[in-house]
Protein backbone atom coordinates (compact mmCIF):
# COMPACT_ATOMS: atom_id res chain seq x y z
CA UNK A 1 0.00 0.00 0.00
CA UNK A 2 1.52 3.37 -0.96
CA UNK A 3 1.81 5.95 2.02
CA UNK A 4 -0.93 8.45 0.21
CA UNK A 5 -3.56 5.75 0.33
CA UNK A 6 -2.62 4.43 4.18
CA UNK A 7 -2.77 8.24 5.13
CA UNK A 8 -6.05 9.14 3.83
CA UNK A 9 -7.99 6.09 4.47
CA UNK A 10 -7.17 6.52 8.24
CA UNK A 11 -8.14 9.84 8.13
CA UNK A 12 -11.39 8.46 6.59
CA UNK A 13 -11.58 5.99 9.19
CA UNK A 14 -11.11 3.27 7.76
CA UNK A 15 -8.45 0.72 8.91
CA UNK A 16 -5.14 0.70 5.99
CA UNK A 17 -2.52 -1.87 6.39
CA UNK A 18 -0.73 0.13 9.66
CA UNK A 19 -1.35 2.58 11.64
CA UNK A 20 -0.02 6.19 9.24
CA UNK A 21 2.58 8.03 10.72
CA UNK A 22 3.85 11.55 10.37
CA UNK A 23 7.11 12.54 12.54
CA UNK A 24 8.51 16.37 12.44
CA UNK A 25 11.98 16.61 13.10
CA UNK A 26 12.78 19.84 14.62
CA UNK A 27 15.87 21.59 13.04
CA UNK A 28 18.61 19.88 15.12
CA UNK A 29 17.29 16.55 14.93
CA UNK A 30 17.09 16.52 10.87
CA UNK A 31 20.76 17.47 11.48
CA UNK A 32 21.73 14.70 13.36
CA UNK A 33 19.91 12.08 11.56
CA UNK A 34 20.35 13.32 8.17
CA UNK A 35 23.64 11.70 8.15
CA UNK A 36 22.78 8.17 9.01
CA UNK A 37 20.50 8.15 5.63
CA UNK A 38 23.55 9.77 3.32
CA UNK A 39 22.09 13.36 3.56
CA UNK A 40 24.63 16.26 3.60
CA UNK A 41 23.55 19.34 5.39
CA UNK A 42 23.63 21.03 1.75
CA UNK A 43 21.22 18.91 0.56
CA UNK A 44 18.56 19.41 3.80
CA UNK A 45 18.24 22.89 2.05
CA UNK A 46 16.08 25.78 3.59
CA UNK A 47 12.84 22.99 3.93
CA UNK A 48 13.87 20.84 6.74
CA UNK A 49 13.34 17.00 6.52
CA UNK A 50 11.15 17.20 3.50
CA UNK A 51 13.38 13.95 1.94
CA UNK A 52 13.83 12.76 5.55
CA UNK A 53 10.50 12.34 6.48
CA UNK A 54 10.14 9.51 3.97
CA UNK A 55 12.85 7.81 5.20
CA UNK A 56 11.76 7.37 8.74
CA UNK A 57 8.80 6.14 7.55
CA UNK A 58 6.63 8.66 6.95
CA UNK A 59 3.22 8.58 5.05
CA UNK A 60 2.64 12.29 4.36
CA UNK A 61 4.62 15.91 3.41
CA UNK A 62 4.58 18.88 5.38
CA UNK A 63 4.49 22.04 2.97
CA UNK A 64 4.49 25.24 6.22
CA UNK A 65 3.84 28.68 4.21
CA UNK A 66 1.68 30.85 7.14
CA UNK A 67 3.17 32.93 9.53
CA UNK A 68 5.01 30.58 11.78
CA UNK A 69 7.03 29.61 8.19
CA UNK A 70 9.08 32.31 9.54
CA UNK A 71 10.16 30.67 12.71
CA UNK A 72 11.57 27.52 11.34
CA UNK A 73 12.34 28.32 7.97
CA UNK A 74 14.14 31.05 6.70
CA UNK A 75 17.01 31.32 9.53
CA UNK A 76 19.80 30.11 8.01
CA UNK A 77 21.67 33.42 7.70
CA UNK A 78 20.82 34.93 11.16
CA UNK A 79 23.15 35.07 13.86
CA UNK A 80 21.86 35.10 17.49
CA UNK A 81 20.42 38.54 19.05
CA UNK A 82 20.52 39.77 15.26
CA UNK A 83 17.01 41.15 13.86
CA UNK A 84 15.07 40.32 10.65
CA UNK A 85 11.73 41.29 9.02
CA UNK A 86 9.55 39.21 7.30
CA UNK A 87 7.21 39.72 4.94
CA UNK A 88 4.54 40.56 7.30
CA UNK A 89 6.26 43.30 8.26
CA UNK A 90 6.94 41.19 11.71
CA UNK A 91 10.55 42.37 13.44
CA UNK A 92 12.29 38.97 15.04
CA UNK A 93 15.53 38.68 17.17
CA UNK A 94 17.15 35.77 16.97
CA UNK A 95 17.71 34.10 20.76
CA UNK A 96 19.40 31.04 21.34
CA UNK A 97 17.63 29.42 18.35
CA UNK A 98 14.26 31.09 18.63
CA UNK A 99 12.45 34.19 16.96
CA UNK A 100 10.83 36.05 19.43
CA UNK A 101 8.98 39.28 17.31
CA UNK A 102 10.02 42.41 18.81
CA UNK A 103 8.06 44.84 16.50
CA UNK A 104 4.62 43.99 15.68
CA UNK A 105 2.70 44.90 12.79
CA UNK A 106 -0.60 46.03 14.77
CA UNK A 107 1.00 47.39 17.66
CA UNK A 108 -1.32 50.46 17.70
CA UNK A 109 -4.87 50.49 17.07
CA UNK A 110 -4.76 52.53 14.48
CA UNK A 111 -2.26 50.75 12.45
CA UNK A 112 -4.94 48.22 11.13
CA UNK A 113 -6.00 50.97 8.95
CA UNK A 114 -2.83 51.06 6.51
CA UNK A 115 -1.64 47.54 7.15
CA UNK A 116 -0.76 45.62 3.84
CA UNK A 117 -1.66 42.55 4.68
CA UNK A 118 0.36 40.01 2.70
CA UNK A 119 0.02 38.87 -0.93
CA UNK A 120 -1.58 35.41 -0.91
CA UNK A 121 -0.18 34.92 -4.58
CA UNK A 122 3.38 35.55 -3.70
CA UNK A 123 5.05 32.87 -5.62
CA UNK A 124 7.79 31.96 -3.08
CA UNK A 125 4.77 30.49 -0.68
CA UNK A 126 4.35 27.48 -3.78
CA UNK A 127 7.85 27.00 -4.23
CA UNK A 128 8.39 24.14 -2.11
CA UNK A 129 4.59 23.21 -2.65
CA UNK A 130 5.00 22.82 -6.68
CA UNK A 131 8.46 20.66 -5.98
CA UNK A 132 7.23 18.52 -3.03
CA UNK A 133 3.86 18.01 -5.39
CA UNK A 134 6.23 16.93 -8.55
CA UNK A 135 8.26 14.26 -6.69
CA UNK A 136 6.30 13.12 -4.22
CA UNK A 137 2.53 13.22 -4.78
CA UNK A 138 2.34 10.17 -6.54
CA UNK A 139 3.20 8.22 -3.42
CA UNK A 140 2.78 10.50 -0.40
CA UNK A 141 0.01 12.64 1.02
CA UNK A 142 0.92 16.11 0.78
CA UNK A 143 -0.51 18.62 3.36
CA UNK A 144 -0.07 22.16 3.33
CA UNK A 145 0.05 24.05 6.82
CA UNK A 146 -1.08 27.31 7.33
CA UNK A 147 0.19 27.85 11.04
CA UNK A 148 -0.99 30.21 12.46
CA UNK A 149 -4.14 31.42 11.45
CA UNK A 150 -6.17 33.54 13.99
CA UNK A 151 -6.23 33.66 17.52
CA UNK A 152 -2.17 32.56 17.78
CA UNK A 153 -1.29 34.85 15.22
CA UNK A 154 -2.64 37.75 17.16
CA UNK A 155 -1.32 37.21 20.31
CA UNK A 156 1.73 35.91 18.99
CA UNK A 157 2.97 38.23 16.19
CA UNK A 158 0.79 40.74 15.11
CA UNK A 159 -1.79 42.30 17.94
CA UNK A 160 -0.53 44.83 20.15
CA UNK A 161 2.55 44.98 21.91
CA UNK A 162 2.22 42.09 23.88
CA UNK A 163 0.26 39.09 24.74
CA UNK A 164 -0.99 40.36 27.62
CA UNK A 165 -1.83 43.58 25.78
CA UNK A 166 -3.56 41.43 23.54
CA UNK A 167 -5.72 39.50 25.50
CA UNK A 168 -6.66 43.24 27.31
CA UNK A 169 -8.18 43.88 24.00
CA UNK A 170 -10.61 40.65 23.87
CA UNK A 171 -12.24 42.21 26.17
CA UNK A 172 -11.70 46.36 26.14
CA UNK A 173 -12.35 45.86 22.35
CA UNK A 174 -13.33 43.01 20.86
CA UNK A 175 -15.05 44.53 17.21
CA UNK A 176 -11.39 45.63 16.93
CA UNK A 177 -10.18 42.30 17.29
CA UNK A 178 -12.80 41.09 14.98
CA UNK A 179 -11.03 43.36 12.58
CA UNK A 180 -7.77 41.97 13.03
CA UNK A 181 -9.37 38.53 12.54
CA UNK A 182 -11.12 39.10 9.60
CA UNK A 183 -7.69 40.57 7.79
CA UNK A 184 -6.57 36.53 9.06
CA UNK A 185 -9.51 34.95 8.38
CA UNK A 186 -9.66 36.49 4.48
CA UNK A 187 -5.56 36.29 3.68
CA UNK A 188 -5.36 32.63 5.22
CA UNK A 189 -8.91 31.87 2.97
CA UNK A 190 -7.06 33.14 -0.05
CA UNK A 191 -3.79 31.43 0.85
CA UNK A 192 -5.57 28.01 1.54
CA UNK A 193 -7.65 28.11 -1.75
CA UNK A 194 -4.22 28.86 -4.00
CA UNK A 195 -2.72 25.72 -2.19
CA UNK A 196 -5.36 23.47 -2.54
CA UNK A 197 -5.53 24.62 -6.48
CA UNK A 198 -2.16 23.25 -6.42
CA UNK A 199 -3.95 19.64 -5.80
CA UNK A 200 -2.62 19.22 -2.37
CA UNK A 201 -4.88 16.34 0.02
CA UNK A 202 -4.96 17.89 3.26
CA UNK A 203 -4.91 21.84 4.45
CA UNK A 204 -3.62 21.99 7.94
CA UNK A 205 -5.51 25.47 10.29
CA UNK A 206 -2.79 25.87 13.30
CA UNK A 207 -4.12 28.20 15.79
CA UNK A 208 -3.02 27.39 19.35
CA UNK A 209 -6.04 28.01 21.60
CA UNK A 210 -4.98 25.53 24.54
CA UNK A 211 -2.70 25.83 27.39
CA UNK A 212 -1.63 22.79 29.45
CA UNK A 213 -4.75 21.92 31.18
CA UNK A 214 -7.44 24.25 29.38
CA UNK A 215 -8.27 26.91 26.90
CA UNK A 216 -6.62 29.70 26.84
CA UNK A 217 -9.55 31.78 26.67
CA UNK A 218 -12.61 30.99 27.43
CA UNK A 219 -14.85 28.87 25.33
CA UNK A 220 -17.64 31.46 24.92
CA UNK A 221 -15.21 34.26 23.78
CA UNK A 222 -13.42 31.73 21.46
CA UNK A 223 -16.91 30.86 20.14
CA UNK A 224 -17.95 34.90 19.75
CA UNK A 225 -14.75 36.06 18.01
CA UNK A 226 -12.75 33.34 16.72
CA UNK A 227 -15.54 30.16 15.91
CA UNK A 228 -17.26 32.27 12.94
CA UNK A 229 -13.84 32.97 11.42
CA UNK A 230 -12.75 29.49 11.34
CA UNK A 231 -15.69 28.48 9.71
CA UNK A 232 -15.89 30.98 6.97
CA UNK A 233 -11.74 29.76 6.24
CA UNK A 234 -13.44 26.15 6.07
CA UNK A 235 -16.24 27.31 3.39
CA UNK A 236 -13.57 28.96 1.46
CA UNK A 237 -11.41 25.54 1.39
CA UNK A 238 -14.30 23.49 0.73
CA UNK A 239 -15.74 25.79 -1.80
CA UNK A 240 -12.11 25.26 -3.68
CA UNK A 241 -12.37 21.75 -3.29
CA UNK A 242 -15.00 19.80 -1.48
CA UNK A 243 -13.19 16.85 -1.11
CA UNK A 244 -9.97 18.71 0.79
CA UNK A 245 -9.58 17.47 3.77
CA UNK A 246 -9.37 20.08 6.92
CA UNK A 247 -6.88 19.33 9.73
CA UNK A 248 -6.93 21.56 12.62
CA UNK A 249 -4.04 21.63 14.78
CA UNK A 250 -3.13 23.34 18.39
CA UNK A 251 -1.08 22.17 20.76
CA UNK A 252 -2.24 21.84 24.48
CA UNK A 253 -5.64 20.77 25.67
CA UNK A 254 -8.26 22.13 23.67
CA UNK A 255 -10.89 19.71 24.19
CA UNK A 256 -13.13 22.35 25.04
CA UNK A 257 -13.86 22.95 21.51
CA UNK A 258 -13.92 19.62 19.64
CA UNK A 259 -17.81 20.08 19.26
CA UNK A 260 -17.62 23.42 17.74
CA UNK A 261 -15.15 22.79 15.59
CA UNK A 262 -16.83 19.76 14.40
CA UNK A 263 -19.87 22.35 13.67
CA UNK A 264 -17.33 24.52 11.15
CA UNK A 265 -16.37 21.11 9.21
CA UNK A 266 -13.26 20.13 10.91
CA UNK A 267 -12.74 16.08 10.72
CA UNK A 268 -9.21 15.91 11.28
CA UNK A 269 -7.26 17.17 14.92
CA UNK A 270 -3.89 17.21 16.44
CA UNK A 271 -1.77 17.24 17.98
CA UNK A 272 -3.44 15.59 21.15
CA UNK A 273 -0.90 16.62 23.68
CA UNK A 274 -1.46 13.94 26.36
CA UNK A 275 -2.26 16.43 29.29
CA UNK A 276 -5.89 17.92 31.35
CA UNK A 277 -8.80 16.13 29.39
CA UNK A 278 -6.90 14.68 26.85
CA UNK A 279 -4.90 12.51 29.16
CA UNK A 280 -7.43 10.06 28.77
CA UNK A 281 -7.44 8.81 24.94
CA UNK A 282 -9.70 6.48 25.06
CA UNK A 283 -12.19 8.25 26.48
CA UNK A 284 -11.29 11.21 23.78
CA UNK A 285 -11.58 8.54 21.19
CA UNK A 286 -15.17 7.03 22.28
CA UNK A 287 -16.62 10.38 22.73
CA UNK A 288 -15.42 12.30 19.40
CA UNK A 289 -13.42 8.93 17.33
CA UNK A 290 -16.84 8.62 14.88
CA UNK A 291 -16.34 12.48 13.47
CA UNK A 292 -12.74 12.95 14.31
CA UNK A 293 -9.58 11.68 12.99
CA UNK A 294 -6.58 12.16 15.50
CA UNK A 295 -2.85 12.84 14.78
CA UNK A 296 -0.48 13.09 17.60
CA UNK A 297 -0.12 12.34 21.69
CA UNK A 298 3.00 11.09 22.62
CA UNK A 299 4.31 13.08 25.29
CA UNK A 300 7.42 15.27 23.84
CA UNK A 301 7.30 17.38 27.20
CA UNK A 302 8.19 13.97 29.80
CA UNK A 303 8.22 10.80 28.00
CA UNK A 304 10.18 11.46 24.48
CA UNK A 305 13.35 13.56 26.20
CA UNK A 306 13.37 11.76 29.56
CA UNK A 307 12.31 8.22 29.25
CA UNK A 308 13.88 5.34 28.64
CA UNK A 309 12.76 3.44 25.02
CA UNK A 310 11.21 0.66 26.77
CA UNK A 311 8.94 3.35 28.42
CA UNK A 312 8.34 5.36 25.07
CA UNK A 313 7.30 1.69 23.32
CA UNK A 314 5.45 1.05 25.97
CA UNK A 315 3.32 4.43 25.78
CA UNK A 316 2.96 3.93 21.92
CA UNK A 317 1.37 0.80 22.47
CA UNK A 318 -0.94 2.64 24.53
CA UNK A 319 -1.82 5.28 22.01
CA UNK A 320 -2.46 2.51 19.17
CA UNK A 321 -4.84 0.32 21.46
CA UNK A 322 -6.86 3.77 22.20
CA UNK A 323 -6.89 5.64 19.33
CA UNK A 324 -6.07 3.13 16.03
CA UNK A 325 -8.67 0.53 15.76
CA UNK A 326 -11.36 1.25 12.95
CA UNK A 327 -8.75 3.79 11.59
CA UNK A 328 -8.86 7.46 12.54
CA UNK A 329 -5.58 7.92 13.78
CA UNK A 330 -2.02 8.69 12.61
CA UNK A 331 0.61 8.59 14.72
CA UNK A 332 2.75 11.32 15.62
CA UNK A 333 4.57 12.95 18.76
CA UNK A 334 2.35 15.56 20.26
CA UNK A 335 4.86 18.39 19.35
CA UNK A 336 7.63 17.92 17.08
CA UNK A 337 10.65 16.34 18.09
CA UNK A 338 13.81 18.77 19.57
CA UNK A 339 17.11 18.67 20.16
CA UNK A 340 16.67 17.37 23.81
CA UNK A 341 15.05 13.39 22.19
CA UNK A 342 17.68 10.97 22.50
CA UNK A 343 18.40 9.22 18.86
CA UNK A 344 17.29 5.85 20.75
CA UNK A 345 13.78 7.31 21.62
CA UNK A 346 13.19 7.98 18.33
CA UNK A 347 14.44 4.78 17.30
CA UNK A 348 12.11 3.11 19.85
CA UNK A 349 9.01 4.91 18.71
CA UNK A 350 9.23 4.38 14.44
CA UNK A 351 9.88 0.60 15.99
CA UNK A 352 6.63 0.24 18.50
CA UNK A 353 4.68 1.57 15.88
CA UNK A 354 6.10 -0.56 13.34
CA UNK A 355 5.49 -3.46 15.66
CA UNK A 356 2.37 -2.71 16.95
CA UNK A 357 1.03 -0.74 14.76
CA UNK A 358 -0.30 -3.54 12.13
CA UNK A 359 -3.91 -3.96 11.52
CA UNK A 360 -6.08 -5.71 12.78
CA UNK A 361 -4.83 -4.32 15.58
CA UNK A 362 -3.88 -7.02 18.56
CA UNK A 363 -2.94 -5.47 21.54
CA UNK A 364 -3.93 -6.93 24.58
CA UNK A 365 -5.06 -4.86 27.32
CA UNK A 366 -2.12 -4.74 30.01
CA UNK B 1 -21.37 53.61 49.21
CA UNK B 2 -18.00 51.96 48.57
CA UNK B 3 -17.01 49.10 50.46
CA UNK B 4 -14.42 46.51 50.44
CA UNK B 5 -16.23 43.31 49.14
CA UNK B 6 -17.79 45.63 46.43
CA UNK B 7 -13.93 46.52 45.67
CA UNK B 8 -12.91 42.87 46.06
CA UNK B 9 -15.45 42.07 43.42
CA UNK B 10 -14.15 45.00 40.54
CA UNK B 11 -11.17 43.53 40.78
CA UNK B 12 -12.57 39.87 40.56
CA UNK B 13 -14.39 41.10 37.39
CA UNK B 14 -11.31 43.07 35.87
CA UNK B 15 -13.04 46.47 35.66
CA UNK B 16 -10.07 48.37 36.20
CA UNK B 17 -11.48 51.76 36.21
CA UNK B 18 -14.28 50.87 38.94
CA UNK B 19 -11.72 49.34 40.71
CA UNK B 20 -9.87 52.84 41.06
CA UNK B 21 -12.72 54.58 41.58
CA UNK B 22 -13.96 53.08 44.70
CA UNK B 23 -10.09 52.75 45.61
CA UNK B 24 -10.58 56.27 45.70
CA UNK B 25 -14.30 56.47 47.50
CA UNK B 26 -12.50 54.70 50.27
CA UNK B 27 -9.46 56.77 51.04
CA UNK B 28 -11.99 59.70 50.90
CA UNK B 29 -13.92 57.66 53.63
CA UNK B 30 -10.53 57.49 55.48
CA UNK B 31 -9.97 54.12 55.17
CA UNK B 32 -6.36 52.75 56.07
CA UNK B 33 -4.45 52.10 52.88
CA UNK B 34 -3.33 49.04 53.60
CA UNK B 35 -7.03 47.25 54.35
CA UNK B 36 -8.04 48.91 50.87
CA UNK B 37 -4.88 46.66 49.62
CA UNK B 38 -5.29 43.44 52.04
CA UNK B 39 -9.14 43.24 52.01
CA UNK B 40 -10.17 44.46 48.60
CA UNK B 41 -7.59 44.66 46.09
CA UNK B 42 -5.27 42.09 47.00
CA UNK B 43 -8.45 39.49 47.95
CA UNK B 44 -10.35 40.25 44.62
CA UNK B 45 -7.13 38.77 42.63
CA UNK B 46 -6.33 35.96 45.04
CA UNK B 47 -10.18 35.13 44.14
CA UNK B 48 -9.92 34.89 40.87
CA UNK B 49 -6.44 32.68 41.10
CA UNK B 50 -7.91 29.89 43.26
CA UNK B 51 -11.21 29.96 40.00
CA UNK B 52 -7.78 29.41 37.83
CA UNK B 53 -6.29 26.67 39.87
CA UNK B 54 -9.96 25.13 39.33
CA UNK B 55 -9.72 25.67 35.75
CA UNK B 56 -12.71 27.72 36.16
CA UNK B 57 -11.30 30.95 34.87
CA UNK B 58 -8.83 31.81 31.96
CA UNK B 59 -5.80 33.08 31.69
CA UNK B 60 -7.17 36.84 30.34
CA UNK B 61 -9.34 36.95 32.77
CA UNK B 62 -6.70 36.74 35.47
CA UNK B 63 -4.92 39.73 33.31
CA UNK B 64 -7.41 41.70 33.41
CA UNK B 65 -7.79 41.04 37.50
CA UNK B 66 -4.33 42.11 37.88
CA UNK B 67 -4.45 45.08 35.94
CA UNK B 68 -7.59 46.34 38.17
CA UNK B 69 -5.62 45.26 41.36
CA UNK B 70 -2.44 47.82 39.72
CA UNK B 71 -5.08 50.28 39.31
CA UNK B 72 -5.91 50.21 42.93
CA UNK B 73 -2.40 50.06 44.18
CA UNK B 74 -1.02 52.82 42.11
CA UNK B 75 -3.27 55.32 44.09
CA UNK B 76 -2.24 53.73 47.10
CA UNK B 77 1.37 52.42 47.12
CA UNK B 78 2.36 56.77 47.47
CA UNK B 79 0.69 56.81 50.73
CA UNK B 80 2.29 53.83 51.74
CA UNK B 81 5.76 55.15 51.77
CA UNK B 82 7.19 55.67 55.36
CA UNK B 83 4.07 53.70 56.67
CA UNK B 84 5.29 50.31 58.26
CA UNK B 85 3.73 48.23 55.16
CA UNK B 86 6.21 45.89 54.33
CA UNK B 87 6.45 43.03 51.77
CA UNK B 88 6.47 39.50 53.01
CA UNK B 89 9.49 39.57 51.50
CA UNK B 90 11.47 39.69 48.01
CA UNK B 91 11.08 37.49 45.43
CA UNK B 92 13.28 37.56 42.28
CA UNK B 93 11.49 36.05 39.31
CA UNK B 94 12.39 35.40 35.75
CA UNK B 95 12.45 32.39 32.77
CA UNK B 96 15.31 30.42 32.25
CA UNK B 97 18.24 30.76 29.66
CA UNK B 98 17.29 30.70 26.02
CA UNK B 99 13.44 30.23 27.06
CA UNK B 100 11.75 33.42 25.59
CA UNK B 101 8.24 32.36 27.32
CA UNK B 102 6.83 34.69 29.58
CA UNK B 103 2.99 34.93 30.40
CA UNK B 104 3.32 31.93 32.54
CA UNK B 105 5.57 33.92 34.76
CA UNK B 106 3.79 37.54 34.38
CA UNK B 107 0.58 35.74 36.29
CA UNK B 108 2.73 33.74 38.72
CA UNK B 109 4.49 37.42 39.53
CA UNK B 110 1.22 39.27 39.44
CA UNK B 111 -0.52 36.23 41.91
CA UNK B 112 2.67 37.22 44.19
CA UNK B 113 2.69 40.30 44.91
CA UNK B 114 -1.39 39.97 45.03
CA UNK B 115 -0.11 37.54 48.21
CA UNK B 116 1.99 40.26 49.57
CA UNK B 117 5.62 39.71 48.24
CA UNK B 118 7.60 42.43 46.70
CA UNK B 119 8.28 40.64 43.13
CA UNK B 120 11.80 41.41 41.15
CA UNK B 121 10.77 40.32 37.87
CA UNK B 122 14.19 39.87 35.57
CA UNK B 123 12.59 38.74 32.54
CA UNK B 124 13.23 35.98 30.44
CA UNK B 125 16.27 34.11 28.28
CA UNK B 126 17.60 35.18 31.61
CA UNK B 127 21.35 33.21 32.39
CA UNK B 128 21.79 31.64 35.94
CA UNK B 129 25.16 34.63 36.16
CA UNK B 130 21.91 37.24 35.67
CA UNK B 131 19.79 35.30 38.38
CA UNK B 132 22.57 35.41 41.05
CA UNK B 133 23.28 39.22 40.74
CA UNK B 134 19.81 39.48 40.75
CA UNK B 135 19.46 37.82 44.20
CA UNK B 136 22.53 39.54 45.78
CA UNK B 137 21.89 42.62 44.99
CA UNK B 138 18.22 42.05 46.12
CA UNK B 139 18.58 39.90 48.94
CA UNK B 140 16.05 38.04 47.55
CA UNK B 141 14.68 35.11 50.01
CA UNK B 142 13.04 33.49 46.95
CA UNK B 143 14.39 32.93 43.30
CA UNK B 144 11.44 31.87 41.42
CA UNK B 145 12.15 30.27 37.89
CA UNK B 146 10.45 29.43 34.77
CA UNK B 147 10.73 26.95 31.89
CA UNK B 148 8.71 26.17 29.54
CA UNK B 149 10.62 23.90 27.03
CA UNK B 150 11.80 20.60 27.77
CA UNK B 151 15.01 21.72 26.00
CA UNK B 152 15.16 24.72 28.48
CA UNK B 153 14.24 22.78 31.80
CA UNK B 154 17.62 21.62 32.38
CA UNK B 155 18.77 25.52 32.79
CA UNK B 156 16.75 25.45 35.94
CA UNK B 157 19.28 22.36 37.35
CA UNK B 158 22.20 24.67 35.64
CA UNK B 159 21.00 27.69 38.01
CA UNK B 160 20.89 25.30 41.08
CA UNK B 161 24.16 23.69 40.84
CA UNK B 162 25.35 27.45 40.33
CA UNK B 163 23.79 28.64 42.94
CA UNK B 164 25.91 25.90 45.23
CA UNK B 165 29.31 26.49 43.33
CA UNK B 166 28.94 29.94 44.56
CA UNK B 167 28.27 29.54 47.49
CA UNK B 168 24.69 30.66 47.45
CA UNK B 169 22.73 27.62 47.66
CA UNK B 170 21.74 28.19 51.42
CA UNK B 171 20.67 31.97 51.39
CA UNK B 172 17.88 31.64 48.95
CA UNK B 173 14.66 29.06 47.95
CA UNK B 174 14.17 28.16 44.64
CA UNK B 175 10.74 27.91 43.48
CA UNK B 176 10.41 26.58 39.68
CA UNK B 177 7.60 25.74 37.53
CA UNK B 178 6.55 25.70 33.29
CA UNK B 179 4.22 23.41 31.73
CA UNK B 180 6.66 20.66 31.61
CA UNK B 181 7.89 20.76 35.02
CA UNK B 182 6.51 18.40 38.01
CA UNK B 183 6.96 17.96 41.40
CA UNK B 184 9.03 14.88 40.67
CA UNK B 185 11.57 17.10 38.30
CA UNK B 186 11.28 19.60 40.90
CA UNK B 187 13.12 17.55 43.72
CA UNK B 188 15.26 15.41 41.38
CA UNK B 189 17.15 18.69 40.39
CA UNK B 190 17.26 20.00 43.95
CA UNK B 191 14.98 22.92 43.82
CA UNK B 192 12.87 23.76 46.90
CA UNK B 193 9.81 23.83 45.91
CA UNK B 194 6.79 23.27 42.67
CA UNK B 195 4.09 25.14 41.76
CA UNK B 196 1.37 24.23 38.92
CA UNK B 197 -0.17 27.23 39.06
CA UNK B 198 0.04 30.84 40.00
CA UNK B 199 -2.47 30.84 42.77
CA UNK B 200 -0.50 27.25 44.02
CA UNK B 201 3.05 29.58 43.92
CA UNK B 202 1.76 32.05 46.42
CA UNK B 203 1.04 29.33 48.73
CA UNK B 204 4.58 27.39 48.10
CA UNK B 205 6.59 30.70 48.55
CA UNK B 206 4.56 31.18 51.71
CA UNK B 207 5.74 27.40 52.99
CA UNK B 208 9.19 27.92 52.27
CA UNK B 209 9.56 31.04 54.40
CA UNK B 210 7.20 29.91 57.17
CA UNK B 211 4.79 32.36 56.67
CA UNK B 212 1.52 30.92 57.78
CA UNK B 213 -1.49 31.34 54.90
Amino acid sequence: MKPRERFLMAIKHEEPDRVPQLIRLGRWVTERLSPIFGFSKEEQGAYMGEDLGPRIGNDAIVCQIGINATMETSVGNVADGETFTNEWGIVFKRLGGHNKPVKRPLAKKEDLDTYQWPDPKDPRKFVQIERVMKKYHDDYAIIVDLSSCLLEASYIHMARGSMEEFFFELYDDPDWVGKVLDGLANYYSALGTNAINEGVDVIRIGDDIGGQNNLLISPSLWRQLVKPRLGRMIQAFKRANPEIIVLYHSCGDFSLVFDDLIEVGVEFISTMQPTGAQADYGGIKKRYGDKLAFKGGLCTQQLLPNGTPLQVREEVKKLIRAYAPGGGYVFMPAHMVYEDVPTENIWAMIEALKDYGKYPIKICQA
Amino acid sequence: MADLSNLARMVEKGKHLEAAKLTKELLDQGMDPNQIILEGLQKGLLTLGELFKRNECFIPEVLLAARAMHAGMDLLRPLLVGTDAKPLATIVLGTVKDDLHDIGKNMVGMMLEGGGFRVLDVGVNVSPEQFMESVQKEDAAILAMSALLSTTMPYLKTTIEALKSNGMRDKVKVLVGGAPVTEEYAKEIGADGYASDAASAIDKAKELLGISA
